[in-house]
């Protein structure tokens, strides 16, 4: 009796592994792929304002650190700044004399070319001869 | 292997073992999404050299419902043997739902090693690496496992095409 009150009371390796398939799950929701990555789904320009970049604290601190210093130097007049003044300062200077000499020396100058030919000379278009009256002294 | 190609790959088998793990579809997406987010915020913890990338999503899967059932799962023994079957089936009910419950009245741990033994396919060192187990005692899990259910699922022996016994 026993051996059948055991068959009765458990299944055996092939009917429980007939039976194991039969629990279905259904398939995974299909918007999860868009909340993993949200970048393949959203434009740009929509993650562009909605990224973060992700910074070490110390990083973070030290930055935060100089964005405070920066400001305050910027508020506060005076400090930091770069102011132009002008000032007049004695500076010693060497003075020298300029002295003008006026230098003779000889040198050979060759006198200009003038125009030898016979172009100026040309013959009159009216003759007006002068008498001019001889005197003789008589002795 | 890029993030959206083990998506892609993976995220069913992940999302299944899940669901037959927590027996919850909200919690089994949770952990689906906090898998692969481990993925994508941390590449450098998967290691090709010691698993491949269903074991290594499969162990954060597993872990992350270790850590749920254990924040919220009240009093169930995590793995005692000696705790009697927890449910006793009744003629009305269907069959997927009665391997259902009777999976889900299993101990932790030999629930997740029977589900990534027997529906996910995965090898008994794989499963050894997943839970962080040696072979022998993945072994011995299923095997408790198997015996829990074959006497909580008697009395379906004559549905789904079983006939008889061996």
């Amino acid at each position: 009796m026993e051996p059948f009150d055991k068959q009765e009371q458990e299944l055996s390796d092939r009917e429980l592994d007939a039976l194991l398939p039969q629990w279905k799950v259904p398939s995974a929701p299909t918007h999860l792929r868009a909340a993993i990555f949200p970048e393949d789904t959203e434009p740009w320009w929509r993650r562009f304002w909605s990224t973060s970049v992700r910074v070490p604290v110390p990083v973070a601190c030290c930055l935060a650190l100089l964005l405070a210093l920066g400001g305050w130097r910027w508020m506060v007049p005076g400090v930091g700044r770069v102011v132009m003044k002008t000032e007049r300062v004695e500076v010693p200077v060497v003075k020298t004399e300029v002295v003008t000499r006026t230098v003779y020396r000889d040198r050979i100058v060759r006198a200009p070319r003038t125009a030898r030919d016979f172009s100026a000379l040309e013959p009159v278009a009216e003759l007006r001869p002068r008498i001019i009256r001889s005197v003789h002294v008589q002795d | 292997m890029t993030p959206q190609k083990a998506f892609d790959q993976y995220h069913e088998a992940v999302y299944r073992f899940a669901y037959r793990l927590t027996g919850r579809p909200d919690l089994a997406e949770d952990i689906t999404q906090e898998c692969f987010l481990v993925l994508v915020r941390s590449p450098q913890r998967y290691d090709p050299a010691r698993a491949g990338m269903k074991t290594f999503l499969f162990a954060i899967a597993r872990n992350l419902a270790l850590k749920e059932h254990r924040d919220y799962g009240g009093e169930q023994a995590l793995d005692d043997a000696d705790i009697p079957a927890a449910t006793v089936p009744r003629e009305s009910l269907e069959v997927s739902s009665a391997v259902a419950a009777a999976v889900a009245a299993l101990p932790q741990l030999q629930r997740e090693a029977l589900i990534l033994f027997e529906y996910e396919g995965v090898t008994i060192e794989e499963i050894a690496e997943i839970v962080a187990a040696n072979v022998g005692t993945v072994k011995s899990r299923l095997h408790r496992a198997r015996e829990r259910l074959r006497r909580a699922l008697a009395p379906y022996r004559n549905v789904g095409n079983t006939h008889g016994t061996v």
